[in-house]
């Protein structure tokens, strides 16, 4: 199985969608999605389809989450299973979005 | 300043490149006999139990760590840890977490303080490296009988009570992974031990282990090896999760490393004292 991502754009909002497996096989095709992110304020993952994330991949949301901070946009994940959300609870990673994002939102744009 | 600009590069003719392949297969073979001889470095012996540690990369080299740090009052200090990533670039950032975790042995009171020193000193190269660890830091006190524990991210042990044969995960313990934040504190739980309680350290490699179908190895397989194997001794254990794992994988490639620490206590001695140093062996 490999990883399908799907892009929406609706105005100064992006969604992703994220099928399959997210791990270090799959994790380079996501940057071509991450390239352009000027005048975006929110980036979506869309998590509904995502059978399985390694540590690459989880390595790749966290990286994003910093992104957001350079960038200046809004990271939001969506459609997290139980399993998959226990993996981002154990490394910290709702943790490092949060305290991110607040940093984001203390800043005026 | 490291200037990378200034090394010698090779130009693209074939026989060029024949030189370079060979040069970069001895490069590799010797990083991976660095890398095997500083995680087969000494294994503490202590009274009243045992530990050893295993570990199988899923390429030449690997990003997962494991390490034992006798501390002077006794105790043993077990880490086990993993790189995000595969292969050469997680086995350098392994090396990097290695040395941050000795040099914080030395100078820290707990499992705790050793993660948050980890965390401190190598915080901004995992950041500029966009990479993290994840490491799960305990100090097994051999006199008191006692296993404390703090955890940057990583996946709980499992504890096989001796007694009941229960098996299930120790008390959970929350932290970010080293490289996730600054100015971390990470949180210690501490549970006792009793004759032949075993704790079973562990990476994700373990339970993701895959077939060729793509099924994955899951805790549940582990928690009945780990069962059938519950009256043997660490090495035995070791030995009876890898010939596990290896049959269901087949043969089939992995994605990840494999790596275990396994702590087993054994009867413990009514004359045992903090002077009861461990020692390596």
């Amino acid at each position: 199985m490999e990883l399908i991502i799907n892009r929406e754009v609706a105005g100064s909002t992006v969604v992703i969608h994220f099928k399959g497996i997210l791990d270090i096989s799959t994790v380079h095709l996501i940057d071509p999605y991450l390239d352009d992110m000027e005048n975006v304020e929110i980036v979506l993952f869309n998590f509904n389809r995502l059978e399985f994330i390694d540590s690459t991949g989880m390595g790749l949301i966290i990286n994003t989450i910093y992104l957001s901070q350079e960038k200046n946009f809004q990271l939001k994940l969506e459609g997290i299973n139980e399993e998959i959300g226990e993996m981002f609870e154990t490394v910290g990673l709702f943790q490092i979005l949060e305290v991110i994002q607040k940093e984001i939102t203390d800043v005026p744009r | 300043m490291f200037h990378d600009n200034l090394t010698y590069h090779f130009n693209s003719s074939e026989e060029d490149k024949k030189i370079l392949d060979k040069s970069l297969q001895r490069e590799i073979n010797m990083a991976r006999n660095i890398q095997i001889q500083l995680l087969n470095g000494k294994t503490p012996k202590f009274e009243g139990g045992e530990v050893k540690g295993s570990s199988l990369p899923a390429r030449l080299i690997g990003g997962d760590y494991y390490d034992f740090y006798p501390l002077i009052d006794g105790n043993i200090r077990i880490v086990i840890g993993d790189v995000m990533g595969k292969g050469i670039p997680a086995a350098m950032l392994m090396i990097l977490t290695r040395g941050a975790f000795r040099s914080a042995s030395e100078s820290t009171q707990s499992p705790g303080e050793t993660l948050t020193a980890i965390n401190q000193a190598i915080y901004e190269d995992l950041r500029t490296l966009k990479s993290f660890v994840t490491l799960f830091c305990a100090d097994w006190s051999p006199s008191t009988g006692t296993l404390t524990y703090a955890n940057a991210g990583h996946n709980i042990p499992i504890f096989i009570n001796g007694k009941t044969l229960e098996v299930k995960e120790l008390p959970k313990v929350k932290g970010v992974m080293v490289g996730g934040l600054p100015n971390q504190r990470y949180k210690e739980v501490s549970v006792r031990l009793e004759e032949n309680d075993s704790v079973f350290f562990y990476t994700d490699g373990i339970i993701e282990a895959q077939n060729k179908c793509g099924e994955q190895y899951k805790l549940e397989r582990l928690v009945l090896t780990l069962l059938e194997s519950k009256d043997y001794n660490v090495g035995d254990i070791e030995k009876c999760v890898m010939s596990s794992i290896t049959r269901f994988t087949e043969g089939a490639p992995q994605k990840d490393d494999i790596t275990m620490v396994l702590l087993k206590i054994r009867e413990r001695k009514a004359d045992i004292s903090s002077l009861n140093s461990p020692v390596l062996g």
